[in-house]
């Protein structure tokens, strides 16, 4: 039993560091702009599509598909910031309901291109389990998990050390007096939106290498990402590796222990205890005053 | 009526109301004076319900006041105007006070209304949007008669006076005197001008640093060395 | 003035209630349509007035639907309920199921809409869980049909419309109540000055929670309604997105402040997509919904059709 219990955590870690890719970029775009990119899913089911049409159609390593996935999905996140910045009031609910319309018809043109079949990566050594002693998992979600590793602590130290990192801290706790040193909101804001298109290729072509996909995951994944950042509080990225892995070991315990149909259950009543509970998140800080 | 009882409001470190002992009987009208961030207004919230003391009492009228929750307060009979006024958006200024008295008293007594609008020179912008398009002394003027028209026992005048120019400030300052007349209810009131308070009040409060270091007449308290080194910082009296 | 209100009013309801049969009972699709959108219209009507009055938007009105579809169908399957004041108990039970939701009101915008979104999916996935109560994935079936009043079968086509629409105008009516009170105004001003109108008096969060229940059994009701009319019940149907989408696209373009807004929007959204999108695009036809969505709340966030009328308004007082 207590086997299974740690095959559980181990999956759920490895799983985690995707869904701390994820949940990164859509923190990010809202730790700039306050709001919530509900499309954001389907940005990283967008990269998995591609990854998954470079192999079937090109027979390639899905890992080569990343530059054309990137090109795209951050192309697409850059009209998403487009949208929003047209905006011109309400811009917290009204992002909320344009960004669902995004998600919509982004859900559905990957529908209407790919069809609604399921797909995975048929690419052997991906598929090739790598074992730990006792504990079993495949080649693609150890090495996926080692490069979101990498990511997250790029993203880390870019933000904490370069001009435009601090740069985006800065309009994200007072744009008014970022202004007045000189910062260009909006090209912060752009770069958020772009690097957290860069993540969600990154977990896109994660999820097609180790997972399956299928149109209506979108949704999903964007939901995930939110119960993370949630979990996580604001300003704290160790705060959203830690909350992914807490969502993935979760699912992977409650997989195990009932039944796969429950993990989504737990998921969102992990969401709904932070909320309501711990509004700080698990890890964040108190919101700083400007 | 209003009674405290060693009130004590702090915020994290900062102690902002410091053992407050106070009475206010049922048609006084005392002031409230104090230099900046005395914590007047912290008492005010104290009392009309936005802020919870970390100790201390108050009952009004033998009732426990920190057990009623923010929205009976007004039913209670504590009304409230607030310094930077605050008016209830999209609705008229007749439907501010239509929705004061519904809720603050239980009925509507349109005779009351018209009364009120009246008496704070309001009736000609009766119809006008309330957080649109008035002018500042106009929206002062409703935030007392927001007040009053929840049928207060008490009323809470949070620096009614403040930024209005000289002769505003003349007719408002006939307003106040009248409204005691007119509605025989007990006022506590906050200001910063000592003609005023000297004026209006037949009592006064003086709080520093949250502490309420003299409360007498306007002459005795205007004149004790303690309160003239509050706000002057002197030495010497 | 308030003479001719009557008269439009008088002449609407026989448009609608003996015209509209008339000329439509024959065709059978073109009816389904009509009750379809009508029932999509009182959704509309449920969101727009917890938006409006109650200052929430909300992404979780499936859950409500759901929730009613479910009570109905099992007080009249398995209790043997009449059909109609179990549609009533449906309604009842979705304002139940709501107030799981009440500890959401104190949160801010994004965060309730979210959060009642995540409330959705947790009913829907207990639907599918509770397999003993509510025959999970596969659903129920042989749910009763709507019966027959006063000798007129309302499981018929024409007859559900009936049905439909009498309980969609019965919401305009209390929407419109609601709307003109003193609870109206109090919900008005509540939403950019809660703290103006508690300190005299009013208790905001009780009037926020009241808005939540009044929304949850309009849309409760709905799905009671439509579980009867079409006979068929599983969760994924039930709770399905599309009860929340549809409705949200339809109230924005129909002008989500009016009350008749969203109404009209989710008779014209739901007709032109049924009718012509899905002909254009069989399989993912929504995304045009998403586009128009899209280009709505950058363009008039407020409703497309209000700002239709202003121009038109516009340009016939010119010409005046």
């Amino acid at each position: 039993m207590s086997e299974l219990i740690l095959q559980s955590l181990y999956s759920g870690l490895l799983a985690g560091g995707s869904y701390a890719l994820i949940a990164l970029g859509l923190a990010l775009v809202f730790g700039t702009m306050k709001i919530i990119n509900l499309a954001h899913g389907e940005l990283v089911l967008l990269a998995a599509y591609i990854a998954y049409m470079a192999e079937s159609m090109l027979k390639i390593n899905p890992l080569l598909a990343i530059p054309l996935a990137l090109i795209v999905v951050c192309l697409a996140s850059v009209i998403v910031y487009f949208l929003v910045s047209k905006i011109v009031k309400d811009r917290e609910l009204n992002s909320l309901l344009l960004t669902y319309g995004v998600g919509i018809v982004l859900t559905n043109a990957i529908l209407l291109i790919w069809k609604s079949d399921i797909h995975s990566t048929s690419n052997e050594w991906f598929q090739q389990s790598l074992v730990l002693g006792s504990l079993y998992s495949m080649n693609s979600e150890v090495t996926f998990f080692v490069v979101s590793l990498v990511l997250i602590v790029l993203v880390w130290l870019w933000l904490s050390k370069s001009w435009y990192g601090r740069a985006v801290r800065a309009v994200a706790s007072n744009r008014d007096a970022a202004k007045l040193m000189g910062i260009n909101p909006r090209w912060t804001e752009l770069i958020s939106f772009v690097l957290s298109g860069v993540l969600a290729t990154f977990a896109g072509v994660a999820l097609y290498s180790y997972g399956v996909i299928q149109p209506e995951l979108g949704s999903a994944l964007t939901v995930k990402a939110f119960i993370i950042t949630v979990l996580a509080g604001a300003g704290s990225i160790p705060g959203v590796l830690l909350g992914a892995v807490l969502l993935g070991v979760v699912e992977a315990l409650t997989t195990t222990m009932f039944s796969s149909a429950l993990q989504e259950l737990t998921g969102m009543l992990l969401f709904l205890l932070v909320l309501f509970v711990l509004p700080n998140g698990l890890f964040g800080a108190n919101r700083r005053r400007g | 009526m209003l009674r405290l009882e060693d009130v004590t409001i702090k915020f994290g470190g900062l102690t902002a109301v410091n053992g407050v002992n106070m009475n206010i009987a049922s048609d006084e009208v005392v002031g409230l004076v104090g230099p900046n961030g005395a914590g007047k207004t912290t008492l005010f919230n104290s009392i009309s319900g936005l802020v919870r003391p970390t100790s201390g009492k108050i009952i009004f009228d033998s009732v426990d006041v920190l057990k009623t929750p923010l929205h009976r307060r007004a039913r209670l009979g504590i009304g409230r105007s607030f310094q930077i006024p605050q008016p209830m958006h999209e609705l008229t200024v007749r439907e501010n006070l239509l929705v004061a008295q519904r809720f603050g008293t239980g009925k509507i007594d349109l005779e009351k209304i018209d009364e009120i609008l009246d008496f704070l020179e309001l009736a000609n912008k009766a119809g006008r949007n309330a957080a649109t398009e008035l002018a500042l002394t106009e929206l002062k003027a409703l935030e007392v008669a927001k007040a009053l028209a929840t049928a207060p026992k008490l009323l809470l005048l949070d620096e009614v006076l403040a930024g209005i120019e000289t002769t505003g400030k003349r007719r408002f300052m006939k307003m106040l005197m009248n409204l005691h007349k007119q509605y025989r209810i007990g006022i506590l009131i906050i200001e910063h001008d000592i003609d005023t308070i000297s004026q209006l009040c037949s009592r006064v409060c003086v709080l520093n640093f949250g502490q309420l270091i003299a409360d007498g007449t306007p002459d005795q308290v205007f004149s004790d060395p303690q309160v003239i080194k509050s706000y002057t910082g002197d030495q010497h009296a | 003035m308030k003479q001719y209100r009557w008269m439009y009013l008088a002449v609407a309801a026989v448009v609608l209630y003996v015209l509209v049969p008339l000329l439509l009972g024959g065709n059978l699709y073109l009816m389904s349509l009509v009750v379809a959108s009508l029932t999509i219209g009182g959704i509309a009507l449920a969101w727009a007035l917890l938006g409006n009055l109650g200052g929430m938007v909300s992404f979780g009105q499936a859950a409500f639907f759901g929730v009613g579809s479910y009570v109905s169908a099992l007080l009249t399957l398995k209790f043997g309920l009449p059909v109609l004041p179990a549609m009533l108990l449906g309604g009842v039970g979705a304002s139940l199921a709501s107030l799981a939701m009440l500890p959401a009101l104190r949160l801010k915008g994004p965060y309730f809409a979210l959060a009642i979104l995540a409330y959705a999916q947790i009913f829907r996935i207990l639907a599918m869980e509770f397999r003993g109560v509510t025959g999970g994935a596969g659903g129920l079936s042989g749910i009763p049909q709507l019966p027959t009043v006063f000798g007129f079968d309302l499981s018929a086509k024409v007859g559900g419309y009936l049905v439909i629409l009498s309980i969609v105008v019965v919401f305009l009516w209390i929407y419109y109540l609601i709307r003109k009170s003193y609870y109206g105004l109090a919900l008005k001003a509540m939403h950019e000055s809660e703290d103006a109108t508690r300190v005299v008096g009013v208790n905001s969060t009780l009037l926020k929670a009241m808005m939540l229940l009044v929304s949850a059994f309009m849309t409760g009701m709905v799905g009671a309604f439509n579980t009867h009319y079409i006979n068929f019940l599983e969760p994924d149907y039930a709770f399905g997105s599309s009860w929340t989408v549809i409705p949200i696209i339809a109230a924005i373009f129909g002008g989500y402040r009016t009350i008749f807004g969203p109404l009209a929007g989710a008779v014209a959204i739901y007709m032109i997509d049924q009718l012509i999108f899905k002909n254009l695009i069989p399989n993912g036809h929504q995304i045009i919904l998403g586009v128009l969505l899209v280009l709505m709340i950058i363009f008039c966030p407020s409703g497309l059709v209000p700002v239709l009328v202003e121009k038109f308004k516009g340009k016939t007082h010119a010409e005046a």
